[in-house]
């Protein structure tokens, strides 16, 4: 079996490099090909035009100030158009009708002043709309460019406010300073006058105390003196009442004895009775009588409160707290900041998308026509019977004319890949190899799928038509010729039934979003799927049909 | 011990179209058997189930021993099939085609290369063995083609027309070549309706028309079987008079419009006394062929058929 299926492998490898023809259209048409293509739709898939492919801008400066100027010098630098200066609106706009240019840009004349003052401008941007990608273009510079020139004026009003506001909050500072300088015055001042009344009011206190002492040292003599005065009165009192005492008990003693004849004792005389002031003054403790005659220290005079005069309120220097100057920021640049989220570049460079997309177009059309004209080859030259009635099996005939095409169509590929890196820098991806992967993908399915056409095709006549069929409507649904996502939302759903459309993804995802090998694990595995059921439905049909005719 | 070929009550269909109805016939070991028959007659269909290619629907049908359909794997080792087309890789050289068929009749690397060198000596073409097949001539093609069949010694060979459009000088050395492999053992079976090629090469033919045998035997007992003479074709200057053929026994006229004169011979030893009569009777005789008749003339006497377009008018008139 091993032996056969290498023989055969052999065979149809020797067949494949006879073939001139064959080998030109798997080699230099795809490459011609993706040249055309590449270099045509670049701007298609968002590349910058550079040199004889930037579009003829013409420009009118009808400003002549500095948003004119700053147009043209702005252009004069873009490689990406080819600026063509003329004199009028009008003249741009007849090189636009004249299909000379795809679009014309303008300046209106007094867009400077406008903008100085504030009012509203706006550049004027004439277009064909034929020329829609061109416009596109041309319309996305014309935005960036105003957007520049908006940002630039934004900037410059800004720098100044920022001037304004940071004069403002020099002066801020200072009168600040100066709030500060004054507040500490007056709370000096406050301190001083504090103090000067502190002293005051321990002058007075001392003064008082001063008084308080004299006081006492005089109630203290006054005391003296009054005890000493009322001694003499105390002691007649005393010896008073000792003696009205005497005589009442003298008294009493006659009458007794006067016995029945007291009655007729006349009474005696009444002393003369002791004011009872003086007997209150006398008996009363000489101490509260000096008290009370002499004020004690709490009811001393006492020194009027000394209230040094009060300062003078000092007025409440508060300053209003000076609201910070206003930021002040006007509105800034809104930009647009594209990244890829891959850390791809962000332009593509066409070929990313023109390599893989017209070298699996080619490849179908090698393996896939290949394998079934082939196969027809096979049956026209009668060699196919001749191998049925040897003891080689059909399936290793089969098997080893897929074999040489999966390995016709890698290498095929991989030459494509070469070139299309050597020749126009297409990226290989962090890691080329990688791409080998979606490559055996799609060999292997498109080869398998060329069993399937060789066996439901009933000629070599119906061949070409059911296989170009097949592999241009997978090629065009599938993404090879242009990105898959400007299809319809339907139309992409649809596009997963097809291996093109794994394989541009898997592509894609190397090639141009810059992913690891991981990326394109997936989309394999689906090829491989994809592969593997023609492969089986290939080899039922085959089979079907030669048992048929036998 | 069973023959190589074995084809008995072979019956086969193509939808309702009845291809062979009951064909039998053997071919033993180092025997070169003829199979005859017009376009149609079902030789390649024979050969089809002979060579496994094509199921049948009834009938008993071995190769080398193997009875078909189960043993076809073994059989198709046994057997080389040539067929009628040219069966090679144009692009390929003579020497590149022999050694993939080589190999895939299951030779090894080394033994392939053996047996294309033989076979491109035994065919006469190891001087343009490297040339595309393209280049080569149309005889040299059919050379190769019978190479192609012959890469592993066969115990059987299958050849359907392998000489069709092939220049004398060809033609004499496929015969060759075939005759060498049958002396070598092999029981060859070989398709044409060229009468020619059968009476050369064969020492048996099978008749096939619409699907049937007709008959099978040696050509001359095929020949002498359908009850066919030779005939003497006479052109004279003048018209022979009535009776001038009267006293040859084993002659007798057959067709007589001037100056063509058809004179049936059931023992060619009188011809030379029906030419004598000729001149007696004052025929002047311009010009004289003796024909035989051949195995197409006993086919068409047997089955009213020529075996050839071309061949019609000739058998019909003789």
């Amino acid at each position: 079996m091993l032996t056969g299926l290498v023989a055969a492998l052999g065979k149809d490898l020797r067949l494949l490099a006879r073939d001139g023809v064959g080998l030109v259209f798997l080699t230099l048409a795809p490459i011609v090909v993706i040249s055309v293509a590449g270099l045509s739709l670049a701007t298609l898939y968002g590349a910058e035009p550079r040199g004889g492919m930037a579009p003829v801008l013409p420009l009118a400066d009808e400003d002549g100030g500095w948003v004119g100027r700053a147009v043209r010098e702005r252009l004069a630098d873009e490689p990406s158009v080819r600026v063509r200066p003329v004199a009028t609106a009008a003249a741009a706009r007849a090189l636009v009708r004249a299909k000379r240019a795809a679009a014309a840009l303008t300046v209106p004349a007094g867009t400077s002043d406008a903008v100085n003052a504030g009012r509203a401008a706006a550049l004027v941007l004439f277009t064909d709309p034929v020329k829609a990608v061109d416009v596109a273009y041309v319309h996305g510079l014309a935005q960036e460019l105003r957007h520049g020139l908006e940002a630039a004026a934004v900037e410059h009003a800004q720098h100044d406010l920022d001037a304004a506001r940071a004069q403002a909050t020099d002066a801020r500072a200072h009168l600040a300073r100066a709030a500060e300088d004054l507040h500490r015055a007056l709370d000096d001042l406050d301190a001083r006058l504090q103090a000067m009344r502190a002293d005051a009011e321990r002058r007075r206190a001392a003064a008082e105390r001063e008084l308080h002492t004299a006081l006492a040292a005089r109630q203290a003599a006054a005391h003296a003196r009054l005890v000493a005065a009322l001694a003499p009165l105390r002691t007649f009192l005393a010896e008073l009442a000792a003696r009205r005492q005497a005589f009442a008990e003298w008294l009493a003693a006659v009458r007794e004895q006067a016995g029945r004849l007291a009655d007729r004792v006349p009474p005696p005389p009444e002393p003369p009775s002791v004011p009872p002031a003086l007997e209150e003054l006398v008996s009363a403790d000489p101490d509260a009588v000096a008290a009370r005659l002499i004020a004690p220290d709490g009811a001393a005079p006492t020194l009027p409160p000394v209230a040094p005069p009060a300062p003078p309120a000092l007025p409440a220097f508060d300053l209003p707290s000076l609201p910070e100057p206003p930021a002040g920021r006007l509105p800034g640049p809104l930009a647009l900041e594209e990244t890829s989220v891959t850390g791809a570049p962000r332009r593509l460079n066409s070929f990313d998308q023109n390599v893989p997309g017209f070298g699996v177009t080619f490849l179908l059309l090698g393996v896939l026509l290949g394998v079934s004209l082939g196969l027809l080859d096979e049956h026209e030259w009668g060699t196919l019977e001749r191998v049925r009635s040897m003891p080689m099996s059909l399936a290793t005939l089969l098997v080893a004319k897929l074999a040489a095409r999966v390995a016709v169509g890698t290498v095929q590929m991989a030459l494509l890949f070469l070139v299309g890196r050597l020749v126009f820098g297409v990226s290989l991806g962090p890691q080329p190899w990688a791409l080998m992967l979606p490559t055996a993908g799609i060999v292997f399915a498109g080869t398998a799928f060329g069993l399937v056409v060789a066996a439901t095709a009933p000629s070599r006549e119906a061949v070409l038509p059911l296989g170009s069929i097949a592999i241009m409507t997978m090629a065009a649904v599938g993404g090879c010729w242009w990105p898959i996502n400007l299809e319809p939302d339907w139309m992409q759903r649809a596009a997963l039934v097809f291996p093109t459309t794994w394989a541009m993804e898997a592509y894609n995802d190397l090639m141009i979003r810059r992913q690891p090998a991981g990326a394109a694990l997936g989309a394999t595995a689906v090829l491989l799927a994809h592969g593997a059921v023609y492969l089986a439905a290939g080899l039922l049909l085959f089979r079907r049909r030669v048992l048929r005719a036998a | 011990m069973a023959p190589p070929i074995l084809v008995d009550g072979l019956r086969k269909s193509y939808g309702a179209q009845l291809a062979l109805g009951g064909v039998s016939f053997e071919v033993a070991a180092g025997e070169i058997v003829g199979l005859l028959g017009p376009n149609g007659a079902g030789k390649s269909t024979t050969l089809g189930v002979l060579a496994t290619l094509l199921r049948f629907d009834a009938g008993r049908v071995a190769v080398a021993g193997h009875a078909l359909p189960a043993g076809a794997a073994r059989a198709r080792r046994a057997l080389g099939l040539v067929p009628q087309q040219v069966a090679v890789y144009p692009t390929l050289g003579a020497r590149e085609n022999l050694r993939f068929f080589a190999r895939a009749l299951g030779l090894g690397r080394r033994e392939a290369a053996r047996s294309a060198a033989a076979a491109l000596d035994l065919v006469g073409l190891a001087a343009r063995a490297e040339e595309p097949v393209a280049r080569l001539s149309g005889g040299m093609r059919r050379r190769l083609n019978l190479a192609c069949g012959i890469l592993h010694r066969p115990a059987v060979l299958l050849l359907d027309e392998p000489v069709v459009g092939v220049d004398p000088q060809s033609r004499e050395r496929i015969f060759e070549a075939i005759e060498t492999l049958a002396r070598g053992g092999a029981a060859v079976l070989y398709s044409t309706h060229q009468m020619d090629e059968a009476e050369r090469l064969c020492a048996r033919v099978v008749l096939l028309d619409t699907g049937r045998v007709v008959a099978a035997g040696t050509p001359a007992a095929l020949v002498a079987g359908a009850g066919l003479t030779p005939v003497l074709h006479l052109r004279t200057a003048r018209p022979l008079p009535p009776g001038w053929l009267a006293g040859i026994a084993g002659a007798a006229l057959a067709d007589s419009s001037a100056p063509e004169t058809t004179v049936k011979v059931t023992d060619t030893a009188t011809v030379p006394a029906i030419l004598a009569a000729a001149l007696r009777a004052g025929g002047d005789v311009l010009e004289m062929a003796l024909v035989r008749p051949s195995l197409a003339d006993a086919f068409f006497a047997l089955t009213g058929r020529a075996l050839r377009d071309e061949d019609a008018p000739a058998t019909a008139s003789a």
